[in-house]
């Protein structure tokens, strides 16, 4: 008790040790390259853990980056990819040239603002009412509910998907006839394929997504809820005036990473639920790329259109990075 | 009147009770301030006094109201937070005005009373800015702006300066107690530094593991601390105690005797902790005192005074003595004189303070 009275200010102990010793370091460097060497040898553990990513990255992105320049080729497998004759810009004046392609590109930007408009807020309010919720049980029940189809390959999903929507016994259509209505062939027409495929990927993925935003809403410093109590606000005010203005930086970093995969429409989801009769609405970049690279063995157009697609997305993260940087002081680098 | 009135306060989490019935009056204009090591339950009485935490049993007053059961935002009080609790997506002056707006104060009326308050903290030049871009001093002013802002009948302050150097500590204290002899405004404040319960307090509250060990004015506490906790908590450094006996003219410690006024015969060979103060000794013998032989083993100057630190016996003790400029005369120290009026006595069992009179 006597050493409360002896309670100075100034730094805590162990920072000030941590400063004594980091000035004691920089003392004997005499260079950038010792200082690499010094750092390297302190915190090896750390880069041995980051090996994995770094090794996935080189092999699963960085060297099949070799094989894009067919999109600037007329490849053929058996010149292979250094022997195939350079074509220039041919490849994609052939895919602007294509009506199939032209709209693949509008049915993925189509798509994607949906989800962008639907799918991206939808977590952020799912998080919202979580912290709404007091009971602990309850909250914790909830969670794990709206968490479990995340865990849940895409193929079953498709498979609830389509049985619950299917004519004859689907659940859907079941209560339509209740209704004294005819059934609806919802996968099989166009204008149905879009609220469908977002609806689901919400389904899917919106409680998973709610973590990052609940991890954010824990991260705010409790007592501004209480100074905010003390003040007066009830929880809407305190939902508006403190929690959603303290997650606005998670909320715009998520954004900028999600306008970055807006040409990236899950390509598996649409593969399931898609059908020639659909294709109207449902074929995405993506599925064009595959029907034509790997079912018609057009490799070097499939890569072209590749190629444009990563070209799209880096444009997007780009801007969307600056203009974040630029109008909040949040960026993702 | 708008004093804070808590009757038989308590506090528990579940089965595990922090607070064990705290009695405290807080008169109207008056700065209170609850001190006590870490743990002792300061926050959680001031939390409860703000309505952040519910009153297991007791009765809390305020402006002769019940408010066990009032929402805090009707109990008309205003707290300042040990972080400052700003909003960092605001800047100073929306940050002042959050609790008018919520209120629904009309706006001009918010901009005048913000202006004016900015102008007693100097914060004028800084309302455009964000919390993130201000020093420590100016966002504690910034805490400070939104609690006098909503004129509130009460203020609570938990640990207000706690996260400031040393110096600023002081500047603040200072402005602290400028601006409540300002305002005017019934204040209670917590702390785990006896310096600022010291220079701050109009009374001082010291509490020890849920329960109220002493309350008075600074100086009451200073010069007749109730217990040897007080007698140990408050001055720097504390007071010094020692085990000892009564003996028919003083007390008999280890094998040193010292002089102590008061009918201390009467209680001849009973068991006691005798404290002195270390700033109460002198190095010759000035008027009625004793000798009280130690063996010297560190000198820490301070400026114009310094600490001796020394033992007698197996009791650790921390003297003052004026250096005049120099403190190579006190490295021969041997003894110090302890005037025999100036000796408090406790009892060794309990602790309280004894009295045998003059
Ligand atoms: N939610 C809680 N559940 C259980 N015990 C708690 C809870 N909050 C506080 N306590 C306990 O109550 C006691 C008093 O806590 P309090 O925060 O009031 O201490 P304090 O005097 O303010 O200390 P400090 O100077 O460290 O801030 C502590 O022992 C603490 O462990
Ligand atoms: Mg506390």
């Amino acid at each position: 008790m006597v050493d409360e009275n002896t309670n100075t200010a100034g730094q805590p102990p162990e920072k000030a040790a941590i400063a004594v010793h980091e000035a004691a370091r920089h003392h004997i460097d005499d260079g950038r390259l010792i200082r690499l060497f010094d750092h390297f040898k302190r915190e090896w553990q750390i880069y041995v853990m980051l090996l994995p990513t770094i090794i996935w990255f080189l092999v699963f992105l960085y060297k099949p980056m070799y094989g894009l320049q067919i999109a600037f080729k007329d490849y053929s497998i058996f010149r292979g990819v250094a022997n195939s004759p350079w074509v220039g810009i041919e490849h994609f004046h052939t895919l602007f040239a294509n009506d199939q392609f032209i709209r693949a590109v509008k049915n993925t930007v189509t798509i994607s603002f949906y989800n962008l408009l639907f799918g991206f807020p939808a977590p952020i309010i799912l998080a919202l009412m979580f912290n709404e919720i007091l009971h602990a049980t309850y909250k914790r029940t909830a969670q794990t509910i709206v968490y479990l189809p995340h865990f849940i390959s895409s193929v079953i999903i498709a498979g609830i998907v389509i049985t619950a929507f299917s004519p004859t016994a689907g659940i859907i259509n079941t209560f339509i006839g209740w209704l004294g209505f005819e059934p609806v062939y919802f996968l099989t027409q166009p204008q149905w394929f879009r609220p469908i495929f977002v609806g689901t990927g919400i389904w899917q993925e919106a409680g998973f997504g709610s973590i990052v935003f609940l991890a954010a809403i824990a991260g705010v410093n409790p007592s501004l809820y209480e100074s905010a109590v003390v003040d007066g606000a009830n929880r809407w005010q305190m939902m508006w005036k403190i929690t959603i203005p303290s997650i606005l930086p998670t909320i715009l970093i998520m954004l900028i990473i999600r306008i970055g995969n807006v040409m990236e429409v899950s390509f598996e989801l649409v593969i399931l639920l898609y059908q020639p009769a659909t294709y109207e609405t449902a074929d995405v970049v993506n599925t064009w790329i595959y029907r034509q690279g790997l079912q018609s063995g057009q490799y070097d157009l499939a890569a072209a259109a590749g190629l444009f697609n990563a070209v799209v997305a880096f444009v997007l993260v780009m801007t969307a990075n600056t203009l974040s940087r630029r109008f909040s002081r949040t960026s993702l680098w | 009147m708008s004093g804070v009135n808590l009757e038989g306060i308590v506090k528990a989490y579940g089965a595990l009770q922090v607070v064990h019935g705290i009695d405290l009056t807080v008169a109207e204009k008056e700065f209170v301030v609850l001190v006590g090591p870490s743990g002792c339950g300061k926050s959680t009485t001031l939390r409860m006094i703000a309505g952040l935490e519910e009153i297991t049993a007791g009765d809390l007053t305020i402006d002769g109201r019940r408010m066990n059961r009032i929402a805090p935002k009707d109990r008309d009080v205003a707290m300042v937070f040990q972080n400052y609790a700003l909003y960092p997506h605001l800047n100073v002056a929306d940050n002042m005005a959050f609790g008018l707006r919520i209120r629904r104060m009309p706006k001009a009326e918010i901009k005048t009373t913000i202006d004016d308050v900015a102008e007693i903290l100097g914060l004028t030049p800084y309302l455009d800015r964000r919390p993130a871009d201000l020093s420590g001093g100016q966002r504690q002013r910034v805490a400070m702006g939104r609690a006098i802002v909503r004129h509130p009948k009460v203020f609570l302050f938990d640990e207000p300066l706690s996260n400031l150097d040393a110096k600023l500590r002081t500047q603040m204290r200072a402005e602290i107690k400028r601006l409540h002899n300002r305002l005017g405004v019934t204040s209670v404040y917590v702390t785990h530094d006896q310096v600022e319960a010291m220079t701050l307090a109009d009374r001082i509250v010291v509490m020890n593991d849920g329960r109220i060990e002493q309350i008075g004015t600074p100086m009451e506490l200073f010069n007749d601390p109730a217990n040897t906790f007080v007698a140990g908590f408050l001055g720097s450094p504390p007071m010094n105690q020692m085990k000892g006996t009564l003996t028919a003219s003083g007390a008999k410690i280890g094998d040193a005797e010292i002089k102590i006024d008061g009918r201390v015969g009467d209680h001849a060979g009973r068991d006691v902790i005798v404290g002195i103060r270390p700033e109460h000794v002198t190095l010759s013998a000035e008027g009625p005192s004793s000798a009280l032989p130690i063996s010297l083993d560190l000198v820490e100057p301070l400026g114009s005074e310094a600490l001796l630190h020394a033992t007698h016996g197996d009791d650790s003790l921390v003297f003052k003595a004026a250096t005049n400029g120099d403190i190579d005369h006190l490295s021969g120290v041997d003894a110090v004189h302890v005037p025999s009026h100036l000796v408090k006595l406790f009892d060794a069992e309990t602790g309280h303070a004894l009295n045998f009179g003059v």
